[in-house]
């Protein structure tokens, strides 16, 4: 018999349902199309959905041809690989040739998954200057800002935009490429969404483009007298999803199998222009995006399912800074409760600053209100580094998390303590100024690789 | 009130965000702030859709400031509509009608404000810490040890800061400032919080000047 609820309600909260679950009691025919509605409509937009939708990659290819913009493109050399949206269109993610473009949250708070992220590109034998470039010519995309305070609007947001893509498209010829030789890979979940949404209003408004043109123009930043849009925006859980039967099989060290994984998805990833969010359907039947899970699932960890997957963090962008008691109450009570009652889970993978911010500095508080619940949360990145080996401080930079990642460590193998003796040792040699870095230095201020 | 109304319906992406609503209530169910505050996405596209003029604008004093503009609501909503989206283009018009309910939602987040405007960062390092976020906790970082030292330790070295979340060219950050004064971000903010603003402004002076300084070098040597 299936466990049930105080309600009589079947209590199946791992399958996807919390015990707050009702039936509909629906005639097996209004469900069918109930279902079908939802599947149609809201759920599974992918592939086999017939009907596609307006794809904005089209009219950028026409107001090239119109001699309008300039596309920055992804050629073979960039060694892409294919995948599907949610819409079932084809979306190219670069591998190689890629320019960081960092968070200013994540830098400034969770740096354990630029570095995780670097340290892959290291292990793959990635040329730093070459094959990748982590430079300061870059800003924030700002949106953070503007989504928390209305300061800012859609013309700042656009001239920050293609400032920094104009800066991705020519760094390549300080080290000796072509133009465009680097692709943007951006870092942060936010950006991501807002750049697909400015690039999206970009190409619908001309006006908006004439408005920006002259910002550009003024910080010297055209080519030919031409704004520069990237064929694609990639996110980085992106270039991981893609590069994750690689990451397994080439460089996995750590048995994973008895890790139970919860994902947590960033909205503005895939909630924000969702036509073209990352779907498999070899990831959970394709009805959730493939990121993260993907590499969970690659790593071989126990991916579980919970009832408020869909749920946002409860960071808020405001709300974060000015009205805490929302977010820690949000996080609280729909995601890491929910995620330790329903999944029992040993790690929540997330794969945005936000996100990781929220859900791993949240949890103290919680014991106030007696939710004594908690739970390891990390970027998909970071626990792929560990599960090859990465040292969990001096790469994954674990130290720098709030909530409980010493027993997960451990339960993977890894001896917490000794890493973080080894660790505290470095420290002296820091002091001392003898640091050890992933690639040279210079280069972070366009200097030769 | 009503030139408040017209501004928002004149953004250009209002038509983007709201095609018609069949008051179904999926995006308040699925809504985080719904949950906490006397707020509802589905009421905000209601009112906007029946244009409500004066419910509108009770709404903009306080209301839409509850969205966490997740964008849950936009992915759900099965007329394609953004209340999320809405809500941004309602702040923008609080904001230029200078709103009461604008300066006092703003005003704790001047700090970060602060920081944002002037470095393009918008949490650092020394932002962190446990006498900012006391509801943190204690162990917000499990190594003991000095921010600069700790992070020096971060082997990526555009990360090794702590003022910012990661070192930024003096020319971005200036490149930066013209974008904010082109596109009257500077301006809003001054309609905002005129003090944030001044203070703003006497640094942006000060780094164009450290940048000219900077740039004049660089003749002299050539
Ligand atoms: S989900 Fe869409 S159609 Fe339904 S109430 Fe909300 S805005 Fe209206
Ligand atoms: S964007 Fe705002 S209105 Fe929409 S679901 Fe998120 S919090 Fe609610």
């Amino acid at each position: 018999m299936k466990p049930t609820d105080q309600n009589g309600s079947p209590d199946t909260g791992i399958a996807g349902h919390g015990s707050f679950f009702q039936e509909t009691n629906l005639s097996r025919e209004e469900a069918v199309r109930a279902t079908d509605w939802v599947r149609k409509h809201v759920d599974r937009r992918t592939v086999d959905l017939g009907e596609r939708m307006d794809d904005v990659r089209e009219h950028m290819y026409e107001l090239e041809k119109e001699g309008e913009i300039i596309i920055h493109r992804i050629t073979d050399e960039h060694e892409p690989m294919a995948v599907r949206t949610l819409f079932g269109w084809e979306k190219k993610v670069p591998t190689k040739q890629l320019w960081h473009h960092k968070s200013c949250g994540q830098c400034g708070n969770i740096p354990g998954y630029p570095t995780s992220l670097l340290w892959f590109m290291n292990e793959f034998g990635f040329v730093p200057g070459k094959d990748y470039l982590d430079e300061t010519d870059q800003t924030s995309c700002t949106a953070w800002n503007y989504h928390g305070s209305g300061i800012g609007n859609v013309e700042s947001l656009a001239a920050v935009f293609l400032r920094n893509f104009h800066q991705a498209y020519v760094s390549g010829k300080q080290h000796g490429h072509e133009l465009g030789h680097f692709y943007p890979l951006v870092h942060c979940g936010t950006s991501f969404g807002n750049y697909k949404e400015i690039r999206k209003y970009l190409i619908e408004s001309a006006e908006l483009r004439e408005k920006v043109t002259k910002i550009l123009g003024k910080l010297g930043r055209l080519v030919d007298g031409k704004l520069v849009i990237p064929e694609e925006i990639v996110h980085y859980s992106e270039w991981v999803h893609v590069m994750r039967n690689r990451i397994a099989s080439e460089l996995q060290k750590i048995d994973v199998s008895n890790i139970r994984a919860t994902a947590h998805v960033a909205c503005h990833y895939y909630k924000m222009v969702h036509e073209d969010a990352v779907y498999d359907p070899e990831v959970l039947g394709g009805n959730r995006t493939a990121i993260i899970t993907s590499v969970a699932q690659a790593l071989g960890a126990q991916v579980i399912d919970y009832s408020t997957w869909y749920d946002c963090c409860g960071f808020g962008f405001r709300h974060i800074i000015s009205e805490r008691e929302f977010t820690r109450s949000f996080t609280m009570d729909r995601k890491i409760r929910v995620a330790r009652e329903e999944a029992n889970a040993d790690v929540m993978l997330a794969n945005d600053t936000g996100c990781v911010t929220t859900m791993d500095k949240n949890q103290w508080i919680g014991k106030a209100h007696d939710q004594n619940f908690s739970i390891p949360i990390v970027a998909d990145v970071q626990f792929a580094a560990l599960a090859c080996g990465a040292d969990p401080f001096k790469i994954v930079q674990l130290q720098w998390h709030a909530s409980p990642c010493e027993d997960l460590v451990e339960k993977m193998g890894i001896s917490w303590s000794e890493a973080k003796k080894n660790f505290q040792e470095y420290l002296k040699e820091v002091e001392k100024g003898n640091i050890e870095y992933l690639y040279n230095p210079e280069l972070a201020y366009g200097g030769q690789a | 009130m009503q030139q408040i109304y017209d501004d928002i319906r004149g953004d250009f992406r209002y038509d983007n965000e709201l095609n018609g609503c069949l008051n179904c209530g999926i995006c308040t169910a699925t809504c985080p702030a719904a949950h906490f505050y006397d707020y509802s996405p589905r009421e905000i596209v209601q009112l906007l859709w029946t244009e409500n003029v004066e419910q509108i604008y009770d709404a903009m004093q306080e209301k839409i400031w509850a969205c966490a503009q997740c964008m849950t609501c936009a992915a759900r909503c099965p007329f394609k509509n953004s209340p999320g989206g809405l809500v941004a283009i309602m702040r923008e018009v609080a904001i230029k009608h200078e709103m009461q309910s604008a300066k006092d939602v703003l005003r704790p987040f001047g700090r970060v404000m602060l920081k944002l405007i002037t470095t393009g960062n918008q949490l650092s390092p020394d932002m962190i810490q446990p006498d900012h976020f006391p509801d943190w906790g204690p162990n917000i970082q499990k190594v003991e040890g000095d921010l600069t030292v700790l992070r020096k330790a971060i082997p990526v070295k555009t990360l090794q800061t702590v003022e910012t979340a990661w070192e930024v060219s003096l020319k971005t950050s200036v490149e930066m400032y013209t974008i904010w004064e082109m596109t009257g971000v500077l301006k809003s903010l001054e309609l905002m919080d005129e003090n944030l603003f001044d203070v703003i402004e006497d640094f942006i002076d000060e780094k164009r000047e450290e940048y000219d300084e900077w740039l004049e070098e660089q003749e002299d040597d050539d």
